[in-house]
């Protein structure tokens, strides 16, 4: 007892005199300026592609945001303002006119252009290119004819007609159909230029670029990217917009978030931008003010193979959803990290009610038994993740619940990778059941929620799910002429999703980040990404 | 040290068995691992005896909540009963050391056989191709394979597992029976019986077999400790026995990250694990003592 106490007691001015010393550094690094000249390492996942026109998911979202710049960004509140672009107008939500700054070039010296980006779009929105973001082009004029129904056919054209060059700062965008919220989406990392040197002579992306994107953003590469390795890049001097305090980020590449937060309690890496769920109970403990919370709109829910027969009753999803307990699950699995989610948008976005879910997402155990009895679910049941996001504890958790409260056998089946997952449902693969998928937000509008991941077309949607009455309000709403009509009509849309439970919501994010002591600050924006901006070194 | 008169005044000289069991009756390792194995054998034939609550019944409710009389072990990250599945969790153990040991043992003794009886270019040839598997780390052919296996579409339980351990852990066995082979090949009672007339087969299976026997299964009991650990190791990097599949491997990877909230769910599958190997390597070190004369 007595050693106890006085060990106690002896920790305490340690900790005092520690936090003292760390003030006074604080003081004199930001004196001497010496942090810009250090590089951080940032921890990612093995991204699926990391050019612009090609890059759809948060991993390599993260590094195509620090090498690149679009025509806007946004703020802390989501709110967009122009980088790139000098001003975007319009009169009527269709012929939109882009006037671009002068002065900004790419990392190879290249002017950016008008042409920089109609070039990168076209190759985008060409369907044999088959683009992670192709649908992202959707609604730009012409887009038709790069994309023939019969995908075997070669496309009429490789440009679309709606994009024409007026000069070399300035362009049009004509729409096929009018969007009030279109240049709400002008700073999503598809929207992002390219040289003139990523494309060879036939207008395909070179294989060299791809390993080694030339950029226009504050980063250039350094040599090229280290499959599951890393990616180096370090601070471009010729960037005209606002310059970064660090002389480089060096993404590193890890199929495990819990090694990620070991190597940033050792100083080995310096951000790791998401706490994995078994160490938020420990990340207060372990750093201190070097915990820090920020708001995200990432959107994590439970996706049905709607195709297969097997979850093609709305019933059986219904009672699914209603098993699941989503508030214990927050309390414990994520120790209050995160949100129980009843509605399909994030509550960051303009136009979010709570619980459009409505009965489907409280939790009654008893009666999804009754109702999942009543009409034939399955007696067993899979779901399948993937193994490098740190979701195998909820996902077990969730099937035990499943178990629990349904009578039924409930597999949870890791994937190593999350784009073998994507590839093997996107390939209708039997036996893959449930899977987990979360949504971070493109742009901030709730349209973003709602087309790609429901729409018939949509790019992310992977499960097949197709109803006209949805398609048909998703359209309408985006051919409103202000936003507020618009809201109301994708509210509608909402509903429709509500009862056809394609998916159902489990939670709202929140990024709970850690980094080492050689950080001074960094933020984690609305997309999870390190705001290469402002992140600084101690 | 038994004198030549002694041995002589029996009826039937004791064969080499026979010694090996009178030593290890008085040999207190053997008594002790042959119990904690067959206890452990039992728990694996009838976890239900040993446990009446539900392995997989977890609810978040009971989250690292401490020993009850349900469960005496507590309760783990997920709200399963560790001690449940502890219990069960031997069973996989068990099953894929059983497995995968028998058939190293197989495949071990035939190729073995063969490459000592006859000798020339089937052993150079057997004998090469022992090498080049034995030169392969285990572990890293183990992950390979079993990712061929889960890719193919079967599903990684218990059988492929086994199969996996039992294809890559034969060859130190079959080196061993090969050399007995070529010892007992020489004796004196072999050349009779050959004179005698005995084929090939009735002097490998009766005269040779019996006395090649013994090194062997010294060896492979040892083995089933180690495929035992190898088993866990692979679950525990998520590539051994998959969930729902209960296994000490498994557990101890779902709970090492909470090892600081709560050691319990981790440490009571580590620690039987642990003992289990251990009583397999100290009954196979026991036998190995009894069986070489050299130990006398």
């Amino acid at each position: 007892m007595q050693v106890r106490r006085l060990t106690a007691l002896a920790i305490l001015p340690v900790v005092i005199a520690g936090g003292a010393a760390a003030c006074s550094g604080d003081s004199d690094s930001g004196d001497s300026g010496n942090g810009s000249a250090a590089v951080l390492s940032v921890g990612i996942g093995e991204p699926k592609h990391i050019v612009p026109a090609n890059t759809g998911e948060t991993e390599g979202g993260q590094v195509v945001y620090a090498i690149f710049a679009g025509l806007l960004d946004y703020d802390k509140d989501g709110k967009p303002y122009n980088v790139i672009a000098d001003s975007i107008t319009t009169d009527d939500s269709k012929i939109w006119t882009i006037k671009l700054k002068d002065g900004f070039t790419f990392h190879n010296g290249e002017k950016v252009t008008s042409e920089s980006f109609i070039d990168a779009w076209n190759w985008g929105a060409y369907g044999p290119n088959a683009s992670d973001v192709n649908s992202y082009y959707a609604q730009i004029d012409g887009y038709a004819d790069l994309n023939p129904e019969d995908a075997t056919q070669t496309p009429a054209s490789k440009q679309l007609s709606g994009l024409s060059k007026v000069d070399d700062l300035t362009f049009k965008i004509t729409l096929s159909e009018a969007f009030s919220d279109f240049n709400t989406e002008l700073g999503y990392t598809a929207f992002f230029p390219m040289p003139k040197a990523a494309f060879d002579s036939e207008g395909n992306i070179t294989k060299e670029y791809e390993e080694a994107p030339i950029g226009n953003g504050p980063f250039k590469i350094k040599g090229t990217w280290n499959h599951d390795t890393n990616i180096e890049t370090e601070r471009f001097e010729g960037w005209k917009g606002t310059k970064p305090k660090i002389a480089g980020l060096n993404f590193r590449i890890y199929q495990d978030l819990k090694a990620q937060y070991s190597d940033t309690l050792a100083n080995n890496l310096d951000i790791n931008r998401q706490v994995d769920t078994s160490n938020l109970i420990n990340a207060k403990n372990d750093f201190g003010d070097r915990y820090q919370m920020s708001r995200n709109s990432s959107f994590q829910f439970l996706a049905f193979p709607v195709y297969d027969e097997t979850y093609a009753k709305a019933e059986v999803r219904k009672a699914i959803s209603m098993a699941i307990d989503r508030d214990q699950m927050v309390k414990t699995v994520f120790a209050d990290t995160q949100e129980s989610a009843r509605s399909f948008i994030s509550p960051i976005l303009p136009g979010y009610r709570d619980d459009t879910c409505g009965e489907a997402c409280q939790y009654d155990p008893a009666a999804a038994k009754t109702l999942y009895q009543s009409v034939g679910g399955p007696a067993t049941i899979q779901i399948t993740y993937n193994a490098d996001g740190g979701h195998k504890e909820w996902i077990e958790a969730t099937c035990n619940q499943l178990q629990a409260n349904l009578g039924i056998t409930c597999q949870a089946q890791p994937e190593t990778k999350f784009a073998d997952m994507l590839t093997k449902v996107k390939d209708k693969t039997p036996g893959v059941g449930m899977f987990r998928l979360g949504w971070i937000m493109d742009y901030p509008s709730m349209y973003d929620y709602l087309q790609p991941l429901y729409h018939t077309n949509g790019s992310s949607n992977y499960y097949g799910y197709s109803n006209p009455e949805f398609d048909r309000l998703i359209a309408e709403g985006a051919a409103a002429k202000t936003s507020d009509e618009a809201i109301k009509l994708w509210q509608q849309a909402e509903d429709v999703l509500a009862s056809d439970l394609p998916v159902i919501p489990l939670r709202y994010g929140q990024n709970p980040f850690v980094t080492s002591e050689n950080v001074k600050k960094a933020d984690i924006n609305l997309f999870t990404w390190v705001d290469p901006y402002t992140v600084e070194a101690a | 040290m038994s004198s030549p008169e002694e041995s002589t005044t029996l009826a039937k000289p004791r064969s080499l068995a026979a010694d090996a069991w009178y030593d290890l009756r008085r040999s207190p390792i053997f008594w002790i691992a042959s119990i904690i194995v067959v206890a452990l054998v039992g728990i694996a034939a009838f976890p239900g005896l040993f446990t009446s609550a539900d392995p997989k019944a977890c609810s978040l409710d009971f989250r690292f909540a401490g020993p009850g009389p349900e469960a005496p072990f507590g309760y783990d990250v997920q709200g399963c009963n560790v001690y449940a599945r502890t219990m069960y969790g031997a069973r996989s153990s068990i099953e894929v050391g059983l497995f995968a040991t028998l058939m190293a043992g197989t495949i071990a003794f035939a190729l073995g056989m063969a490459a000592g009886f006859y000798g020339r270019w089937i052993d150079t040839l057997l004998s090469r191709s022992l090498d080049v598997i034995a030169s392969i780390p285990l572990l890293l052919a183990a992950i390979v394979l079993l990712k061929r296996l889960s890719a193919t579409g079967g599903s990684t339980g218990v059988w492929s597992v086994a199969f996996t351990l039992g294809v890559l852990g034969w060859p130190v066995a079959a080196r061993v029976v090969r050399s007995s082979v070529i010892s007992a090949k020489q004796q004196d009672y072999v050349q009779a019986a050959r004179m005698l007339g005995a084929g090939n087969g009735r002097i490998m299976l009766r005269h040779i077999l019996p006395n090649a026997m013994a090194p062997a299964i010294v060896v492979l009991t040892i083995m089933l400790g180690t495929v035992i650990a190898t088993e866990a190791t692979l679950s525990f990097l998520g590539i051994g026995l998959q969930p729902p599949a209960i296994s000490w491997g498994g557990s101890i990877n779902d709970n090492s990250a909470y090892v600081r909230t709560a050691a319990g769910p981790l440490l009571w599958p580590a620690g039987f694990l642990a003992v289990t190997v251990l009583a397999f390597i100290m009954l196979g070190d026991a036998i190995r003592d009894a069986f070489d004369p050299r130990m006398r």
